[in-house]
């Protein structure tokens, strides 16, 4: 994943040099830069997971549900309520994923489907989904309160493993979210349900005609984005300590960025976008204030849609 | 009582002013202008910093400017200084994208906006924000926003008498020709960006006066108070009252924003205050949902004006029975 970053690697110190640090510390600079990196594969990792989850949906229904975030967070604070219940991190996070499958399952059946049979614009869709994030939101607050919270366990300590610095947590979720990815792959390229999404999802009227039942694909395809949602949601949570009713609706638009880097309706370009995203906003984070790393992110939607609103690896097709 | 009552209705006629103003956006133009809100506070820091002097707060504190103009002087600059932010957005975005990325572009700015303000302490003072801000005339506190009362009625008048003569005006029949077939405008030689700008840049006008009215009546200004999310609460309002038509923005206004937050006053306490705003705001997002599915015109809906005749949906059924009939 580090291999093509060489010449950026390069310039980028470079041009950093006169800036953070005393002079004769190119060393120091580089392992400081490769520390930044092992953040943001930390980062693209959990982002990589909401961003397919959300390019998968968009690809089938058409259109973007900004009530995303607040399904991380249901996800994120199901798991938690279930640790707090003595149940261990692995089973609550089924747990969490299962409970929000079922919420946007049950989303789609309550808000998106009669508006979809109605046939209305795109916009109106947006404008349900940000009522639905107003209801999912607040409805956590009513429940849990507006109080951050924590998980009860820890990462683990700081671990060097290369040169990066990253915890055990870190590692896990890494791998969790490689293995999710691959499965989904897998479950997408020879599966029957696979090919089915991937015809609805080219075109939803001829994936019809050849007996593919599309409702029941829109929402497995829910359920499915659920599941990959809540995972992230406590990834998400873990690696930033605190969960509270805002956390995923602030990190949707980071998403956002990675499903739009990735193309729209891409869940391939969307791990790519991810990767983007993560590295870009750990490393600036590293140089910059903290404090605009969302910003940044938020910088690079506004961006890419402006210049290239089909995203930077841009194919026919959306599932190819 | 008669406090709470003025109070009530200063609010409401604020909240009024800039749902009028995101009508304009919204509903006659059909902008999806999620950074609304945004456009108000920088119309009331503007307003605020105009109209107090370096040293007006105590603990000094870092903002721009900080001239002693008249009130209305600087209301009338945090308005232009709004319309002028709104036509550089515009430029960059309105211009280039399709409705839904407008409005994941417009909150992707409303955020970045929002987090340069709270973190970026030369321009804004942080998180803090402005206070002792001064008051438009000297007076008691009750006699103060009887009198800002008085003046926002009187601005909320002017702005739904201007909007008003926009529906009425071939500009605004321009604006809502474009808004439903973008296509056949253009069939008809009319196609071109500047209606739409100008009726954004009046807009984003609006929202800083009201933001101006907002920050004189409440004499204080922070982030905090600017939140982001703001602008969809104002977009449910208007949709639920009736978008394209300002008696909807106006009833909007008033049932969903300040009779909202006023009943759920009454309501039995049961935990702490974060409940009633939780419970407000889910109120809010059924609503929305609600309205969208059953009667998307809103409560009052956009008048199609006698030369238009009926929309062809409903005039189509009608005449092939007409045909049948004649068949038989």
């Amino acid at each position: 994943m580090c291999g093509g970053s060489g010449a950026f690697t390069k310039r980028r110190i470079h041009h950093l040099l006169p800036l953070q640090l005393p002079k004769d510390s190119r060393g120091l600079i580089l392992s400081q830069f490769l520390v930044a990196v092992g953040f943001g594969l930390a980062t693209a990792s959990v982002v990589a997971l909401a961003a397919v989850a959300v390019s998968l949906q968009v690809s089938v229904t058409n259109f973007i549900n900004f009530a995303y975030g607040d399904f991380m967070t249901f996800g994120a604070y199901i798991a938690w309520s279930a640790t707090r219940h003595g149940i261990n991190l692995v089973l609550a996070i089924i747990l969490g994923g299962i409970a929000t499958g079922l919420l946007g399952v049950l989303a789609n059946i309550l808000v998106f489907r009669p508006f979809m049979r109605q046939g209305v614009r795109p916009v109106t869709l947006l404008i349900a989904g940000v009522g639905l994030s107003f209801v999912v939101q607040n409805a956590l607050t009513l429940i849990w309160g507006a109080e951050p919270v924590r998980f009860n366990v820890t990462l683990g300590n700081s671990l060097h493993v290369g040169p990066f610095i990253l915890t055990p947590g870190d590692l896990a979720m890494f791998a969790t979210s490689v293995v999710l990815l691959v499965m989904l792959h897998l479950m997408l390229a020879y599966t029957k349900f696979g090919k089915a999404l991937r015809a609805t999802s080219n075109n939803a009227d001829l994936a019809k005609a050849c007996g593919i039942d599309s409702e029941r694909v829109v929402s497995i395809t829910w359920f499915l984005a659920g599941l990959l949602t809540a995972v992230a949601g406590v990834g998400l949570v873990l690696q930033e300590s605190t969960l509270d009713p805002t956390t995923g609706f602030t990190e949707l638009f980071v998403i956002f960025g990675a499903v739009i880097l990735g193309g729209i309706g891409r869940p391939y370009g969307a791990m790519l976008g991810a990767l983007a995203i993560g590295l870009l906003t750990e490393i600036s984070g590293a140089y910059l204030n903290a404090a605009y790393k969302t910003s940044i992110a938020f910088g690079v939607v506004i961006v890419l849609l402006l210049f290239r609103p089909q995203g930077l690896f841009a194919t026919k097709g959306k599932i190819s | 009582m008669v406090y709470y009552v003025t109070d009530l209705l200063l609010l409401g006629c604020i909240n009024s002013i800039m749902v009028v103003g995101l009508n304009l956006q919204y509903g006659y133009t059909g902008l999806l202008n999620f950074a609304y809100y945004t456009y108000v506070a920088i119309g009331a820091y503007v307003a605020a910093v105009t109209t107090m002097g370096r040293t007006a707060m105590l603990g000094g504190g870092t903002y721009i400017l900080g001239w002693t103009l008249p009130w209305y002087v600087g209301l009338l600059i945090g308005g232009v200084v709004a319309a002028i932010l709104g036509a550089v957005v515009f430029g960059f975005t309105v211009r280039r994208l399709r409705s839904d990325y407008l409005a994941i572009v417009t909150v992707s700015a409303a955020f970045i906006f929002w987090n340069i303000i709270n973190t970026y302490e030369p321009l804004f003072n942080g998180a803090t924000g402005l206070y002792n801000v001064p008051n438009i005339i000297s007076t008691s506190t009750a006699r103060y926003t009887l009198v800002m009362l008085a003046l926002s009625a009187g601005i909320l008048a002017v702005c739904v008498w201007a909007s008003r003569r926009i529906f009425r005006s071939p500009f605004g029949r321009l604006l809502r020709s474009m808004r439903e077939d973008e296509a056949v405008t253009s069939a008809f030689g009319r196609t071109s960006w500047q209606p739409q700008l100008w009726i954004f840049m009046i807009g984003c006008f609006i929202a800083g006066i009201a933001g101006g009215l907002f920050v004189f009546s409440i004499t204080a200004w922070s982030p905090y108070a600017f939140l982001p999310l703001e602008s969809f609460i104002l977009l449910a309002a208007l949709i639920v009252g009736g978008a394209g038509n300002y008696w909807g923005a106006l009833l909007g206004a008033f049932v969903l924003i300040e009779g909202l937050a006023e009943l759920s006053r009454f309501l039995p306490s049961f935990g702490g205050g974060a409940d009633v705003g939780a419970i407000r705001a889910i109120v809010i997002g059924v609503v929305l949902i609600l309205m969208l599915r059953y009667r998307r015109g809103g409560l009052i809906p956009e008048r199609w004006l006698h030369w238009y005749g009926q929309p062809t949906k409903q005039v189509l059924p009608k005449a092939r029975f007409a045909a049948v009939r004649r068949a038989r």
